[in-house]
């Protein structure tokens, strides 16, 4: 590779890194913003339910981790008057701890028995927020949960949450950041590790690897960010209801994932992306919208099995095919 | 090296290892034979931690590991190949031997994620390590490609870097040569030559005769889940019993 192609990259993500910083600028609509923090809120869902599929095990139960983290963020900052900044953590935390807890016990099983028990598991913990009425009010909801604490530095920076642009900045860090944590697992020997299990797990244990503890590693990294994104969420919608993470949702994310497309972390990001802005344009998609992520699910799965993150790589092998025969047959 | 007592395992009702006793000294290759079914295979399990035996013990260089885990046993330095093409298909050459250096050098997972620098050392002696590995099992010319598009013969040779690559200090092949023509057996019996040769014990199970007779030092044969022979090739070839009960009386064997 050129010098030059190996700055094309970089230099291309910055620049979209850039743009995104700069969108409220121009973008006055509060509606619009609002549209983007949930896209923003989808792409960490989705992006981290792909660590947990790499091991080829598809979790139904993300939007339940979310709904813990949402759920115990809310409440320390409600009942216990604790900062919004140290609540978030916990939030991630208290969804780890949980997924460590039935990790072990669930990561036994494989595939479609695992995605079972995980589509459990998410109703569980729904059914147990609409239960336990004293502490979560059930379905009616926790309401009027505060904004995050203001970041005063004296003198300097005085940030209120009073608009949606902050809570756009703020989503838009943890974007970025937790992008990078689960780059960097991807392209790093983890990542590698949690693809060969996918791939032949008997394989991987046989030279070493202790296959469950990877399987329940992933599980725990995807649900801290489920987590922390369910303790965004509650602070930022300040609302909460049990409804708000359902069987539904949960599917949605992995709609999202495979739309989107396994193999590559952009491809998550592109069907996360995609799906929330999609029925934004079209009002009557959102009116819907189980129908027509079906419809999309159906046909990516039949026609582009590898997603949309695929389309570039086959566009070139179609190119490459039309040049003549020999062309790029490497 | 390998010390094997009392082993037995039932499956339900079914017997498929009895009382089985063996022993494996460095340095060896032993061969391990008998018709199908036998319990052949039923030994590597369990001798990996596939699975675990009903009774028994199982001695790796005087360390009790019967019942320990599949993991933990290749860490000690048992690895095995698979009967079936055991590797990774939709990732390359390089990818599959790569990941089965997750022993040499183990690496801890946040220091992975935050790319230290003694991160990165490691994956350079592990790349390092694993194109050793490729270039002695001459896989160099097809190191790029997925393994899942290379043909069978090549496969095969995935399935013992796989294993190599983690570094065994004994090696566990499961039909190496099944499906294999007369040019790779050759040239996979040089292999493992190769592998004795940098001092590595190798147990070895095969149903080509000739090919077992040839590279072993000394051949095991079960029949039922019992040993009923145990010595040099020559031996067990004129073993009355080895020849009722597994070649039957033909007229080669007599």
């Amino acid at each position: 590779m050129s010098k030059g192609a190996s700055l094309i990259k970089p230099a291309s993500y910055t620049a979209l890194i850039v743009l995104l910083f700069l969108i409220p600028l121009f973008v006055k609509g509060a509606y619009f913003l609002h549209i983007l923090i949930m896209a923003g809120i989808a792409v960490i869902l989705t992006s981290s339910l792909r660590t947990i599929a790499t091991t080829g095990q598809i979790s139904l139960a993300h939007a339940g981790f979310m709904a813990i983290g949402a759920y115990t963020s809310a409440l320390l900052v409600m009942k216990l008057d604790l900062s919004f900044w140290a609540a978030f953590p916990i939030g991630g935390i208290s969804a780890t701890l949980l997924a460590l807890l039935v990790g072990y016990p669930f990561v036994r099983v494989k595939r479609v028995y695992f995605a079972m028990l995980t589509l459990f598991m998410g109703e569980v913990i729904r059914l147990t927020i609409s239960e336990w009425r004293d502490l979560t009010h059930g379905t009616s909801g926790l309401l009027n949960i505060p904004p995050p604490n203001s970041i005063v530095i004296p003198g300097l920076l005085n940030i209120a949450f009073d608009s949606k642009v902050p809570y756009y900045y703020l989503i838009l860090a943890l974007v970025l950041i937790s992008l990078l944590f689960l780059y960097r697992i991807d392209s790093s020997r983890v990542g590698r590790i949690l693809l060969a299990i996918q791939q032949g797990d008997y394989v991987a244990e046989s030279v070493g690897i202790h296959v469950t503890h990877f399987k329940v590693l992933a599980l725990c990294v995807g649900c801290f960010f489920a987590g922390i994104t369910g303790s965004f969420y509650a602070h930022y919608i300040k609302v909460l209801t049990p409804d708000s993470f359902g069987v539904l949702q949960a599917i949605y994310v992995v709609v999202y994932m495979v739309v989107g497309g396994r193999r590559r972390i952009y491809g998550a990001i592109l069907g996360a992306f995609i799906l929330t802005l999609l029925p934004e344009f079209f009002r009557i998609l959102k009116e819907y919208q189980p129908f027509v992520f079906v419809g999309i699910l159906l046909i990516i799965t039949f026609f582009l099995p590898g997603g949309l993150a695929d389309l570039p790589r086959l566009g070139a092998s179609m190119l490459g095919r039309l040049k003549g025969p020999g062309v790029n047959h490497a | 090296m390998l010390e094997i007592k009392g082993l037995t395992k039932h499956f339900g009702g079914l017997t498929a290892v009895t009382e089985f006793d063996m022993s494996i000294y460095s340095g060896e290759v032993v061969g391990l034979i008998g018709p199908n079914g036998a319990g052949k295979t039923t030994m590597f399990n369990l001798i990996t931690g596939f699975i675990p035996p009903t009774k028994g013990h199982i001695l790796f260089e005087q360390v009790d590991i019967t019942g320990k885990g599949t993991h933990a046993i290749a860490a000690k330095g048992i690895v095995r190949t698979f009967q079936q093409n055991a590797f990774l298909p939709d990732m390359t050459v390089l990818q599959n031997v790569l990941t089965s250096c997750y022993l040499h050098p183990k690496s801890g997972v946040w220091e992975a994620i935050f790319n230290t620098p003694g991160y990165r050392k490691k994956e350079q002696n592990a790349l390092h390590h694993a194109m050793e590995i490729i270039e002695f099992l001459g896989l160099d010319s097809v190191s790029d490609e997925l393994a899942q598009s290379l043909p069978h013969g090549y496969q095969r040779l995935i399935g013992i870097a796989i294993a190599l690559s983690a570094s065994p200090r004994l090696l566990l092949l499961d039909e190496p040569l099944a499906g294999m023509n007369a040019n790779e057996v050759n040239e996979t019996l040089v292999f493992i030559n190769k592998i004795r040769s940098v001092g590595t014990t190798v147990l070895l199970v095969e149903h080509n005769m000739r090919a077992v007779m040839k590279i072993c030092d000394r051949v095991i044969v079960i029949n039922f889940g019992k040993k009923i022979a145990e010595g040099l090739p020559q031996e067990v070839k004129r073993n009355k019993d080895v020849i009722e009960a597994y070649l039957g009386v033909s007229e080669d064997a007599a």
